[in-house]
C-alpha cells in the first residue's frame, strides 16, 4: 500500500513537470585554449618575407597598372567566346567604374578572376531581350577596395546587358591564383617544419599530405586570401595565405571535423586565439642582456612587465599603460578614454592583433639594447575615428631603461591630444623620490603631483626626478623633451607620486578606466589615490605614475600622431606617423 | 468552529479523493489549455509624454546609441524607417542619463519603456554593480527608475564588462525577456534570461547556462518560440513559450550565422519577426571586448522556414 502511494506522488510529480518553466544548466565550463591555438604561428603584419616565383606575377601587376584600362585579365585559358565576353565588360564604363581611385583617377589593383556562361538566375534582372548562350557571367575583383565587380555581358548584342557591385567581398578564385596559393604555403619553412618535412622538399610534401584549398578571411587585412589545407594523421594544417601581398599570414592544427563542419580558421581567429592563449592567460619570461623579467598582456592595462631585474638586482615590480585619454579641442567634452588589452573577454576598446615583439636596439651598428614592442589597433584604423596605439620598453646593456609609448594616430580630428597614463612600480620597500631644483634635490614628502613645463628645471644631463632605494641604489628620470631619436616632440608630462600601501589595491590588479577623457589639467586619475589628504610617502614604497600630453599635428611634412591611406601600385598603403613619448631611466651611480 | 474526528481509513480516502481532483486540475495545465494562439505580437504603444513633449508621434523613435549623448535620447525624424533621414529635434530627460550609456529598449501596451545600462567604449559610467539593473521610463511621465535588479552572478570578473545585453517583450503575457552575461569570462558560461513581469517586476523563470544577446519571438506550427542568439558564437538557438510564456522544453539550436555576410561570424543583437512569418536577424561583431568601431558594424539576414525541410534556411 506504501509502495502504491509512493508510486502515485510520483506520478503526481511527472505530470506537474509539464509545467516547469525553467531550463537549468550550471554554469558551462567553456572548452580553454587548446594546444592547437597555443602551437599556432601568427606572422607579424610588417613581415617583408617573399618568394622569387612571384616576381613574375608582381611584374605583370605593375605593367598592368599602366595601361589605360588598368586590369590584369584572366590568367588561365578562355575560349574565343569568353575572351570576347571579357573585352566587352572591360569596354563598359559601369563595369569599369571603379577601377580608378576617384578624385587621384590612381588605378586600382584589378583582376578579372572568372568568365563563366551566364545562368538563369543570372537574368532575374533584365528586362532585355536576350538569348542565355550568348551571355558570359565576367567577375572583377578590385584588391585596394576588397569588392567584386560583376557584369553580364552579352556577345550577340556585343554590349554589357547588367552589372552588379558588391563591397567587401571576393568572388570566386581561379585556378592560377589557388596554385599560387598552395605553392606558398607548400614553400614556406612554417608550414614545412609544422609537417615534418625538410626546408624545401616541396614535392615531398605535396605527396605525403592530402592538400585541399578552403575559403577563409582576412577580416583585419581586407586582403584577399585562401587557406591552403594538409590533411596528415587524422589532423588538418590550415596555412592562411593572403593573396594580396603573397605571404604566409599564419597557421593551425585543427582537428578535421568528425561530428560536423570542420571549424573555418580565419585570420582574425587565428591572431585572437594565439593572442589569447599565449599572451593573455600567462606570463611569458624574458632574460637578455642582463635584463630578466616576466611580460603579459592584461585585460586592459596593456603590456604589463613584472619582476625586472638587471643583473641580478630588482628593478621593477610592475609597470604598464592603464589607459589613452583622447581629447578633441574643437568640441567641449568630446573624447574617448581607451583602455587598450586582450582581444577577447576584456575592457579593451582598443585591442591586440599581432603578439609581442623583442627587437634589438643598435647605435652605429652596435647592440646596444633590446625592446619589448606591443600595439594595438581598432580594426579600420587608418580611417578617421580609429586609433593605433604601441607600447615600448627599452632596456639597454648599460643599465638603463625606458617606458614608451605612442600614438600612430588616427583619431577623430587634427585637434586631438592624447594622453597616455603609465603606471610604474619600483621595486624596494623604501624609496625617497626628489626633483631638481635648479641647485640641488629636493625630496617630496608627501604625496603630489606636478607639470613638466617651459620653466621646469633640470640637470645638465637632463634628468628633472631622481628615486633611490634604501641602499642607495636608484633611478634618475628624464621625461621626453624631444631627445630620444624618434620623433617625440616633448611629453609635457604630469608626474604623480602615490603610496604603495599594503592590503590596498590602488591599480596594482587591472584597473577599470581610471579618468575620463577629456580633462585638460592634472585630473587624470591618478590624482584620486592623492587627494583630499595626501599621505607621507618619505622612505616607504611608491608608486609614480605619468601622464605624458601629445599634441596630434596634420600638417603635411610635419605629421604627428596621424595616419594616412595612399593609393600605391594598387593597394592602400598606410604612412603613420608615430608620436613617441614615455621617460628614461638612468641608473644612479653609487 | 470545524470540529471533527476522523479514523486513519477515512483520513487516507480523504487525501485520495483530494489529489484525484488534483490531478484532474493538473491534466489539463499539461495539455489542451497550453495551446497557444498566435499573435503578431506587436502592442508597443507610443508613450504619451511624447506628445505631451510637442513631439510627432508618428515620426518619433527612442535612441541608446547616439554617440555624443550618454544615455536615453527621444528623436523625431523626418523618416524614422531611413538611419540617414534628418533629425527634427532630440530631447532627454534628466533622468535618462543617470544609468550611464544604454542599450537594449524594448516598449510595452501602456507606453512605458524598459532599458539597461552597457557600456560603451569605457566602464566609467557603467558601475559593475548596476549592470544588472533594469530601468523603466514611466509611459505617462517619462521618468526613469531603477525597475527590476536581477540577481547578481556568483562572482565579479575584469574580463567581462557586460550584464544585460538583451529584451523582448510578449504583449500576450505581459512578460519582459531579458538576457545578461554578467559574471561569464573566458572559462565559464554564467549567462541567463529571465522572464520578467513587467507590470511588478517579478521573475517568472529563467534559463541558466547560455550566454545570450539578441532575441525575438515567433510562431512556428502553431508553436509559440523564444529565439536566442548566443554571444559566444554565431548560433540561434529556440526554446517553446507556453501560454504563460514560461520556457517550454529545452533550447535548441535553429540555424547560424557561421560564414554569413562580411565578416562571418556574427552574434545576433535582435531578431524581428515579419509579416510574412520571415525572421529579420541583425547580426553584429561581439567578443565581450569595448570595440566600438566607426561604423555600425551589423548586417541584416533574412531567415525562413521550410516546411519541407524542417528548418530555417537564410535568403
Amino acid at each position: 500500500m506504501k509502495i502504491k502511494r509512493i508510486s502515485f506522488f510520483c506520478w503526481i510529480v511527472l505530470l506537474f513537470s509539464c509545467a516547469d518553466s525553467n531550463y537549468n544548466s550550471t554554469g558551462t565550463p567553456v572548452p580553454g585554449y587548446n594546444e592547437d591555438a597555443v602551437q599556432s604561428v601568427v606572422i607579424a603584419t610588417d613581415s617583408l618575407k617573399t618568394f622569387d616565383f612571384v616576381h613574375t606575377r608582381v611584374e605583370q601587376i605593375k605593367a598592368a597598372l599602366l595601361l589605360p584600362m588598368p586590369v590584369l585579365l584572366y590568367r588561365d585559358s578562355l575560349n574565343a567566346q569568353q575572351r570576347l565576353a571579357q573585352a566587352i565588360a572591360l569596354f563598359d564604363t559601369v563595369f569599369t567604374q571603379s577601377v580608378r581611385e576617384k578624385g587621384s583617377n590612381r588605378p586600382y589593383r584589378c583582376e578579372i578572376f572568372g568568365v563563366y556562361p551566364a545562368r538563369e538566375s543570372d537574368m532575374e534582372y533584365i528586362k532585355t531581350p536576350y538569348q542565355l548562350a550568348n551571355c558570359y557571367r565576367v567577375e572583377l575583383y578590385n584588391y585596394g577596395l576588397n569588392s567584386t565587380a560583376v557584369a553580364i555581358a552579352d556577345i550577340g548584342q556585343q554590349k554589357v546587358l547588367a552589372n552588379a557591385f558588391q563591397a567587401q567581398t571576393q568572388p570566386d578564385i581561379p585556378p592560377g591564383l589557388k596554385d599560387l596559393a598552395t605553392k606558398i604555403a607548400v614553400s614556406s619553412p612554417e608550414v614545412q617544419q609544422a609537417l615534418g618535412m625538410k626546408p624545401g622538399d616541396t614535392d615531398a610534401l605535396m605527396a605525403s599530405t592530402k592538400t585541399s584549398l578552403n575559403r577563409t578571411r582576412c577580416e583585419r587585412s581586407g586582403h584577399l586570401c585562401v587557406a591552403p589545407t594538409f590533411v596528415k594523421d587524422g589532423r588538418a594544417l590550415w596555412a592562411i595565405v593572403d593573396l594580396t601581398d603573397y605571404k604566409l599570414t599564419g597557421l593551425r592544427w585543427t582537428n578535421v571535423g568528425t561530428t560536423g563542419p570542420a571549424p573555418v580558421i580565419t585570420e582574425k581567429k587565428l591572431q585572437d586565439d594565439k593572442i589569447t592563449s599565449c599572451f593573455c592567460e600567462l606570463e611569458t619570461p624574458l632574460q637578455r642582456d642582463g635584463w630578466k623579467m616576466n611580460y603579459m598582456l592584461t585585460s586592459s592595462d596593456g603590456l604589463r612587465v613584472a619582476d625586472v631585474s638587471f643583473n641580478g638586482q630588482p628593478v621593477l615590480q610592475n609597470a604598464k599603460l592603464v589607459d589613452w585619454h583622447v581629447s578633441y579641442s574643437g568640441t567641449d567634452g568630446f573624447g574617448y578614454s581607451d583602455a587598450v588589452g586582450c582581444p577577447y573577454f576584456s575592457q579593451a576598446a582598443v585591442i591586440a592583433f599581432d603578439p609581442p615583439v623583442v627587437k634589438p636596439i643598435e647605435e652605429n651598428n652596435k647592440l646596444i639594447g633590446f625592446a619589448l614592442e606591443q600595439s594595438f589597433k581598432s580594426e579600420q584604423w587608418p580611417n578617421p575615428c580609429n586609433y593605433n596605439y604601441l607600447q615600448r620598453y627599452e632596456f639597454y646593456t648599460d643599465g638603463r631603461f625606458r617606458i614608451a609609448a605612442a600614438s600612430l594616430g588616427r583619431g577623430c580630428g587634427n585637434d586631438g591630444t592624447y594622453r597616455p597614463v603609465f603606471r610604474i612600480v619600483f621595486a624596494g620597500e623604501q624609496n625617497s623620490f626628489s626633483e631638481w631644483n635648479g641647485a640641488g634635490w629636493s625630496n617630496w614628502t608627501k604625496e603630489r603631483w606636478q607639470q613638466q613645463l617651459p620653466a621646469t628645471s633640470y640637470t645638465p644631463q637632463g634628468y628633472q626626478y631622481k628615486l633611490v632605494a634604501g641602499n642607495g641604489t636608484g633611478y634618475y628620470m628624464q621625461p621626453g623633451n624631444g631627445q630620444f631619436k624618434d620623433g617625440g616632440r616633448g611629453d609635457n608630462a604630469y608626474v604623480y607620486v602615490t603610496l604603495n600601501k599594503t592590503g590596498t589595491d590602488e591599480g596594482e590588479t587591472d584597473m577599470v578606466t581610471i579618468g575620463p577623457c577629456c580633462n585638460i589639467d592634472y585630473h587624470q586619475g591618478p590624482e584620486k589615490f592623492i587627494e583630499p589628504a595626501p599621505e607621507d610617502i618619505g622612505n616607504k614604497k611608491i608608486v609614480l605614475w605619468y601622464v605624458a600630453q601629445l599634441k596630434n599635428d596634420n600638417t603635411r611634412g610635419r605629421e604627428y600622431c596621424w595616419a594616412e591611406s595612399v593609393l600605391e601600385n594598387g593597394l592602400y598603403v598606410t604612412k603613420s606617423y608615430p608620436g613617441f613619448c614615455g621617460p628614461m631611466f638612468i641608473p644612479v651611480k653609487q | 468552529m470545524w470540529s471533527h474526528v476522523y479514523t486513519g481509513k477515512a483520513i487516507s480516502t480523504m487525501r485520495n479523493i483530494v489529489l484525484f481532483f488534483i490531478i484532474c486540475a493538473a491534466i489539463p495545465s499539461c495539455g489542451e489549455n497550453d495551446k497557444v494562439v498566435y499573435s503578431d505580437n506587436n502592442c508597443k504603444l507610443v508613450p504619451p509624454f511624447v506628445g505631451r513633449l510637442g513631439f510627432n508621434t508618428k515620426n518619433a523613435l527612442f535612441s541608446t546609441s547616439e554617440k555624443k549623448t550618454m544615455g536615453l535620447v527621444l528623436i523625431e525624424s523626418a523618416d524614422p524607417l531611413n538611419p540617414q533621414a534628418a533629425i527634427i529635434k532630440k530631447y532627454q530627460d534628466s533622468s535618462w542619463k543617470k544609468a550611464g550609456w544604454l542599450a537594449p529598449i524594448q516598449l510595452d501596451e501602456h507606453g512605458n519603456i524598459f532599458t539597461a545600462p552597457a557600456p560603451f567604449i569605457n566602464v566609467l559610467n557603467n558601475p559593475a554593480n548596476d549592470q544588472n539593473t533594469i530601468y523603466k521610463v514611466n509611459g505617462q511621465n517619462g521618468h526613469m527608475d531603477a525597475f527590476v535588479k536581477l540577481p547578481a552572478p556568483d562572482s565579479s570578473t575584469d574580463q567581462n564588462p557586460y550584464g544585460i545585453l538583451g529584451m523582448i517583450y510578449l504583449c500576450e503575457t505581459g512578460s519582459l525577456y531579458v538576457s545578461t552575461v554578467a559574471g561569464s569570462n573566458r572559462r565559464v558560461e554564467k549567462g541567463m534570461v529571465y522572464q520578467v513581469n513587467a507590470a511588478n517586476g517579478e521573475i517568472s523563470a529563467k534559463l541558466t547556462g547560455m550566454d545570450i544577446i539578441g532575441m525575438g519571438i515567433s510562431y512556428i506550427n502553431g508553436e509559440r518560440r523564444l529565439f536566442l542568439g548566443r554571444a559566444r558564437s554565431s548560433g540561434v538557438y529556440s526554446v517553446a513559450l507556453n501560454k504563460k510564456g514560461n520556457f517550454s522544453g529545452k533550447p535548441e539550436l535553429a540555424f547560424s550565422l557561421d560564414g554569413l555576410g562580411t565578416r562571418g561570424d556574427d552574434k545576433v543583437r535582435r531578431i524581428k519577426t515579419n509579416k510574412d512569418g520571415s525572421l529579420e536577424v541583425h547580426g553584429m561583431e561581439f567578443n565581450f571586448n569595448l570595440i566600438a568601431p566607426t561604423e555600425k558594424q551589423e548586417t541584416v539576414y533574412r531567415f525562413v522556414y521550410d516546411e519541407k525541410q524542417k528548418k530555417w534556411v537564410h535568403q
